[in-house]
Parts: structure tokens; C-alpha cells; sequence
């Protein structure tokens, strides 16, 4: 027996063997990686490092941070605002989503908590690699920033480096804040509120971000030249983004007496950030992953929902709409992964509301002809919807239980992919129609204009059976790891381009009288798609399965 | 080694684990049986510092489980039924990293996992080539008890370490824990397979509902009660009454 204190003979022996702390952060990084699991993954083809990783998201954030050289006329405060503005929003949108599955992985609780190391050095380790992705996320962002600067006419030759001073010491400020937030949340709500808490938290910020792009330009473009700190812009203070733009200012900029406060302020509240998330509540973490082995009785009222969606099925009009019992069944299936499956929530959701915020800007945009437009596009942007919910809905950290459909006496996915294409017409996109008609209705009141939408709710099964056609039939059968953000984004990007060509053809009709011509031609074209794709998609047979 | 004095663990209004009190020496192998949800695997959970008690105590190797839990993990070993690894790692990759964490240096951990691969029969590329995920099941239980043993623990909880060996790996698996026992280790075998228990352990555990329903040796058990064996003597207690017959009755409900 070994008496308290002493170490088994293997540890006395330790020489130079890497620390937890170290052996972690490497874990981490090859997680974040290669993916945590490893179907279809090669070892010598997983990127070796973040910038392989990410690197066409880190294209695509550098060309956007283009947008800040045609601000360099612009004073530094207002340059800065923009910059911190916008890194904050990609930076919240990124630690946000990868959040949840890095601080709280349920299968690694069986590796990892019952191992010699403190809930602090776990925590850290994973912070370490969220903040090292964040600051290449944030340095790509920031990049052709850093030279803009340079132009301000209250500008100096320091501002590159006081700007990636602060743009790191945000990074951290974000990143202390997702986890902070997880942390408060886990400590008052528990983990099942927390769930759905940060799923809310991830939809709000994707869509503040899309805000902050469309409107942060147009302001500063408006008010740059006097959006300049002084005694009565105290208001700024309420903005996190400012606090750095403060540093910026204040180092590299006009040094106004205001900006000291606000760098002051970033420098401070980061701190104390990070002291409540990493040190202070660091306890809650570890009884935050030990929750994550319990098994939680499930509350009263999920049980009367999921009655209230069996009961849903059985009577008209729904079960009209859905006779096949296999269908039904993936219906039912899919709709409980949309209420109940935090992965499938945190990917769908916060995926398809950044597309409902175009069609808004558009409602409200002034102009001649955008308001027949902007409603012409509404309807065609709702046909994203279905395009972009059954695509996400392919991925599923459960992909193997899909197996069950395979070994199912069918002859392919059909009957499964019109479930689940039911679920998300019916509580994804008839909810936002019904919204958009009622906001246009109020807007632009009911005199026909209404009738514009009808170009893309015509297209709608046109566009809900794409996912499946391009092979994505089968809910939740592929894992996470294979959703290829780049292949998405062009898929996306066509569908966009179609849905405007649509939406402008048809304002253009409604204008030169027209439109019900043209809804006609457009009619019998849907009806012809449609046919010939639900032609294929019955025809479709199970791929083999290796 | 261990000593378990009421322990429990509540989840909301239900107890999982009822008062457990339990003492284990060294060099025991003790089977842990219990049907399923009677609390085994939560009380291993709280025994290897991965779940809180909600009241009682515990104490491994001289330490306590709320006050010096780092200490009792460094002390212990887990087999986890899941037999969960990360599958984007390969074997020599995941090893190495359970080797740091317990401050093994890497010459010393590359020496000890070359022994277990030597015991287990397994080949050095695949450790090295293949990701987790493209192992077999018995394959990753292999390095998932390599794991657990790498550091050389004193004290081993195996959850249904079998899962997944094939008839040779299990022979010799039975073999390595009666030879660890016989050097002073501790072993805490749960497991639904009873005629291993039944051979392997030298004492036995019963609980269900998170009480403790029977403690000895099994040979001693099985005679007091007049059981026969183990397995019947399980039934007994824990309710599986005419499951012969029970079973027979299913069955013909799949006659056409």
C-alpha cells in the first residue's frame, strides 16, 4: 500500500515530462484541429495549423477588413469603433458557437475528469486555444485596419501597434466574456437552461453582427467626421467596442481626456473579466462538466410538448400533408432535434438568422423602386431558409444512429428527407413568411404590393428539395467535421444570386405590368422542377456506407 | 485502501447511491454487481473524482475524496464503461498525453506503452498511424486499459472492461488483474459477465437501488444461500424471478 504522500514508483521517477498544463493546450489544439472525431480524417491530411485550419475563413475576414481602407480619412475613434465593433461581432459569433462543445464536451468527461488536474488548468488550456483561434481571426479582421490608420488625419506611426494591442486584449475581453457568460448562466439556470440560453445568446449575436456590418459603415460614412469623443458622448461608454476604440484613440489617436477614461475602462474591465471567468468561478466550471455525467430528470412541460407534436401529426392538416408513416416519423424526429438537440440548435438556428436580416434592411431601405423590390425580395430570400436548415441539419454528433434508417426496409432516403423537408417549411419558414407578410402589410399596407412575395413563396419546394437532389438526404447522418463551411458558403452565394435575379425580374414585371404573366411562366417552371425532382429523389438509393 | 463511509449521491429526488459503507484492503479483486441503474457506475464516478457525493465520504490510499481529490486520481486507475477516447488522436498521440498528465516523462511513458503493446499484441504502426476513431472496438479498449494503467496505480476501477475483447485479450486480461492483485493492487471490477466475477474476484459486491445488498466471497455466498451459483444467487436477489419462463412466454409472441 502506498502510504499518503508518497507517489506511486513510476511518478518518483519523473524527470522532465511535460506539464498538464502543456500535454492539455496541445490536446486542445489538435482537437480544434483535426475535429474530435476522425471519420473520413486522415492523419496526414489534418491540417497542422490554424491558419491551414481556417484559412479560407481567414480570407474571407481579411478581404472584408478591406472595407476599412475607404475609411482612412476617417479619425481614428471613428476607424477604431468600426474595427472593434466588427471584431467583436466576429469574435462573439466564433467563441459563442465553439464555446459550448470546447468547454463542455460530454464524451470527454470520461477521458479527462478522472485524471490528476484541476478544473482551472483544464479551463485554461481550452481558453488558451479560443483566444489563439480568436487572435487570428481577430489579426486577419484587423489586418489592412492596422495600415488605415495610418492615413487618420489624427493618426500616428504608432497606431498598428496600439491598435493590435487592443484588438488582442479584446480578444480576451470576448472570449472571458462567452465564458463568464456560460458560467453565471450554469450557476443560476443549470445546464438545460443554460442550453438554450446560449443558443439564444448565439442567434442574437450572428444577427448583430450582420446589423453591425450592414449599419456600423453607413453611420460612420454619415457622422465620421463628427464622431469624436467629448463631454457629450459619455453615452459611448455604454458600447464595450468603444473601450478599445478609447485605447486606440488614446495611444495612437487624438488623446482626448474622454479616451483615457474609455482605455482605462477596456484595460479594468478586461481584467476583471477575466479574474470572475478564470479564477473567481473557475469552481463552477468543474461542477459545471461533473453535471454533464449526471443524468437530469427531464421537466413535466417537455413531455406535454413532445404529446402536443404527436398529437399535431395525427389530425388535419398535417396529417394530410404527411400519410407516409415513415415520413411522419422523420418528421417527428427532426422536429425534436430542432426543440431538444443543443448541436443540431446551436448550427440551424443561428445559421439561417443572419439570412433574415437582409430582407429587413431591403423592407426598409429608402429609394426609388426599393420598395417594390426589397418586398419582391423578402419572398425570394425565404426560399434560403429551407436551403439552408436541411443543409445544416445533415450534420449530427450522432451521425452513426443514422445506420437505423440504412438497415430500415426502404429502397432509399426519400420518405425520410420529405419529413424532415416538412419540419422546416413548416416551423422554420411558414413562421417568418407569416411574420414578413405582416411586416409588409404594416409598412406598405394592402394594396397588392403584398403579392410581391408570391415569387418566392412559389419557389418554395423548389428550393426545399435542393439539399436533398445535391445528395443531402439524410438528417443528421453526417458528423460535424464534414460540415465544410466553404462548399456552403458557394452554394449559398448561388442560391442568393438566383433568389435576387428572381426577386428583380419580378419587381421589374409588377412595374411594366407584367407580373402575372410572369408568375404564371414562373409557375409552370416551379411545377416542372418540381416533378423532376421529386422524380430523383425517389430514385435515389442508399449510398454504401463505408 | 479504500474506505467508503455513507456514501451518496442524489440526482434531484432520486438517490442513486444510499449510505454505501465499504471497506476494501489491498491486493482484493472485488467484483461490483448491481442490474442496471442500482448505482454502480455513479458510485465509480464518485470513487474516481468525476462526480461530487452528496454527503458520506471516502478515502483512497490515505487521501480524501473531497479534500485532496487531485491526489486520489493520481492514485487510481479507470476503466470507463463508455470506453470513450478521442478519436481525431492516434494511440501513441492519446497515450502520450495521459502520460503527461500524470507527470510521466516522455522516455519513461514511450518505454511503458511499448510494454503494453507487447501484452495487448498490438502493432506499433497502427499505434502510430491510425486515428482512434479507425480502431476496432477491442482495440480501443486496449489502449483505454493502458491507460488507465500507465501510471502505475495502486488502486483500478474496471466498468465492463471486457466490452469488446476478443476471447484471447480476455484471458489475458483476467490473467494481468489476479497478478496485479497478488502485488498489492487494489481491483474494483464491475461487470454483468458473473462467471468471471465468479472466478476472477475475491469478493463480491452486491447492491441495487444504491443499497448494499451482499457482501463476501463468492464461493461462501453462493453456499450460504444455497444458490448453486453466482449468477442464480444474483436473480435471487435482485428480483429477476422466472425469467425462464418469462422469456419463453416473449417468444412466443413472435410465432405468426
Amino acid at each position: 500500500m502506498t502510504p499518503p504522500g508518497d507517489k506511486p514508483p513510476l511518478l518518483a521517477s519523473r524527470l522532465s515530462a511535460p506539464t498538464p498544463s502543456q500535454a492539455l493546450r496541445r490536446l486542445f489544439l489538435t482537437l480544434f484541429l483535426r475535429g474530435r472525431t476522425s471519420r473520413g480524417l486522415d492523419k496526414k491530411g489534418a491540417p497542422k495549423t490554424i491558419g491551414r485550419k481556417i484559412s479560407l475563413i481567414l480570407l474571407v475576414y481579411g478581404a472584408f477588413g478591406c472595407i476599412a481602407l475607404s475609411m482612412m480619412q476617417q479619425p481614428v475613434f471613428a476607424l477604431a469603433i468600426y474595427l472593434h465593433a466588427m471584431t467583436f461581432a466576429f469574435l462573439g459569433m466564433f467563441v459563442a458557437s465553439s464555446a459550448g462543445e470546447v468547454l463542455f464536451n460530454k464524451e470527454e468527461a470520461d477521458i479527462l475528469l478522472h485524471r490528476p488536474i484541476d478544473s482551472k488548468t483544464m479551463l485554461w488550456s481550452k481558453i488558451y486555444v479560443l483566444v489563439e483561434v480568436s487572435l487570428f481571426i481577430a489579426g486577419a479582421f484587423n489586418l489592412a485596419g492596422l495600415f488605415a490608420g495610418l492615413g487618420s488625419p489624427d493618426g500616428s506611426w504608432r497606431f498598428p501597434f496600439v491598435h493590435a494591442l487592443s484588438t488582442a486584449i479584446e480578444a480576451l475581453f470576448c472570449t472571458g466574456c462567452v465564458v463568464l457568460a456560460y458560467q453565471l448562466c450554469l450557476r443560476w439556470f443549470g445546464r438545460e437552461r443554460l442550453e438554450g440560453l446560449m443558443t439564444t445568446t448565439q442567434v442574437v449575436v450572428s444577427i448583430a453582427a450582420v446589423l453591425g456590418s450592414q449599419i456600423l459603415p453607413r453611420i460612420i460614412f454619415r457622422f465620421g467626421s463628427t464622431m469624436t469623443l467629448n463631454e457629450s458622448s459619455w453615452w459611448f461608454m455604454l458600447l464595450p467596442p468603444t473601450w478599445f476604440a478609447g485605447f486606440d484613440d488614446a495611444l495612437a489617436g487624438s488623446a482626448a481626456r474622454l479616451s483615457w477614461v474609455f482605455a482605462l475602462t477596456a484595460v479594468l474591465s478586461t481584467g476583471l473579466v477575466l479574474w470572475l471567468a478564470f479564477v473567481k468561478l473557475a469552481h463552477t466550471y468543474e461542477r459545471g462538466l461533473q453535471t454533464l455525467e449526471q443524468t437530469i430528470s427531464k421537466p413535466r412541460s417537455r413531455k406535454q410538448r413532445r404529446r402536443w407534436l404527436y398529437w399535431l401529426v395525427t389530425v388535419p392538416p398535417l396529417s394530410w400533408w404527411s400519410r407516409d408513416p415513415v415520413s411522419r416519423a422523420s418528421f417527428l424526429l427532426v422536429t425534436a432535434y430542432l426543440i431538444r438537440d443543443r448541436d443540431v440548435k446551436l448550427r440551424v438556428y443561428p445559421g439561417i438568422a443572419p439570412m433574415l436580416i437582409f430582407p429587413f434592411i431591403f423592407l426598409f431601405q429608402k429609394g426609388a423602386g426599393m420598395g417594390d423590390l426589397g418586398i419582391a425580395f423578402c419572398g425570394g430570400y425565404l426560399g434560403l431558409i429551407p436551403l439552408i436548415a436541411l443543409s445544416m441539419l445533415q450534420y449530427s454528433q450522432q451521425w452513426q444512429a443514422t445506420d437505423i434508417f440504412r438497415s430500415a426496409p426502404m429502397r432509399g432516403p426519400a420518405a425520410i428527407y420529405h419529413g424532415a423537408r416538412r419540419t422546416v417549411l413548416l416551423f422554420l419558414t411558414l413562421p417568418i413568411l407569416l411574420i414578413l407578410a405582416v411586416l409588409v402589410s404594416v409598412l406598405r399596407g394592402l394594396d397588392g404590393e403584398i403579392l410581391l412575395l408570391l415569387p418566392g413563396i412559389i419557389a418554395l419546394p423548389v428550393y426545399s428539395l435542393v439539399p436533398g437532389v445535391i445528395g443531402k438526404a439524410i438528417p443528421f447522418s453526417t458528423p460535424i467535421e464534414e460540415a465544410k463551411a466553404a462548399s456552403r458558403g458557394a452554394n449559398m452565394f448561388l442560391a442568393l444570386m438566383i433568389s435576387m435575379l428572381v426577386s428583380t425580374i419580378a419587381s421589374v414585371a409588377w412595374s411594366h405590368g407584367w407580373f402575372w404573366p410572369f408568375m404564371a411562366v414562373e409557375a409552370v417552371a416551379v411545377i416542372g422542377l418540381y416533378i423532376g425532382m421529386r422524380h430523383t429523389l425517389a430514385n435515389m438509393r442508399w449510398k454504401s456506407a463505408e | 485502501m479504500i474506505s467508503i463511509d455513507q456514501l451518496t449521491k442524489r440526482f434531484g429526488a432520486q438517490t442513486a447511491v444510499d449510505a454505501l459503507t465499504l471497506e476494501i484492503p489491498a491486493g482484493q479483486i472485488v467484483g461490483f454487481l448491481g442490474p442496471n441503474g442500482a448505482g454502480k457506475s455513479t458510485t465509480l464516478r464518485m470513487l474516481t473524482g468525476m462526480i461530487e457525493p452528496t454527503s458520506g465520504t471516502a478515502t483512497i490510499c490515505g487521501f480524501d475524496l473531497r479534500r485532496d481529490p487531485i491526489e486520489v486520481k493520481r492514485h487510481v486507475g479507470f476503466v470507463p464503461e463508455s470506453g470513450a477516447v478521442f478519436e481525431s488522436l492516434t494511440g501513441l498521440e492519446y497515450l502520450e498525453m495521459v502520460a503527461a498528465l500524470y507527470g510521466i516523462p516522455p522516455d519513461a511513458a514511450r518505454r511503458r506503452i511499448e510494454q503494453f503493446i507487447a501484452f495487448f499484441d498490438l502493432s506499433f504502426e497502427t499505434l502510430t498511424d491510425k486515428l482512434l476513431g479507425a480502431y476496432s472496438k477491442g482495440m480501443r479498449r486496449k489502449v483505454v486499459i493502458t491507460s488507465a494503467l500507465l501510471h502505475n496505480p495502486p488502486v483500478v476501477f474496471f466498468d465492463e472492461p471486457l466490452d469488446g475483447l476478443d476471447a484471447n485479450a480476455a484471458v489475458g486480461f483476467k490473467a494481468l488483474i489476479q497478478t496485479l492483485a497478488r502485488e498489492g493492487k487494489t481491483i474494483v471490477y464491475s461487470s454483468h459477465i458473473l462467471d468471471v466475477v465468479e472466478r476472477v474476484c475475491h469478493r463480491v459486491i452486491i447492491i441495487d437501488k444504491g443499497k448494499l445488498l451482499l457482501d463476501g466471497k463468492p464461493d461462501e455466498l453462493v453456499a450460504t444461500h444455497n444458490s448453486g451459483t453466482l449468477e442464480r444467487l444474483f436473480t435471487q436477489l435482485t428480483g429477476g424471478t422466472e425469467l425462464e419462463q418469462r422469456a419463453e412466454d416473449f417468444a412466443k409472441t413472435f410465432r405468426p
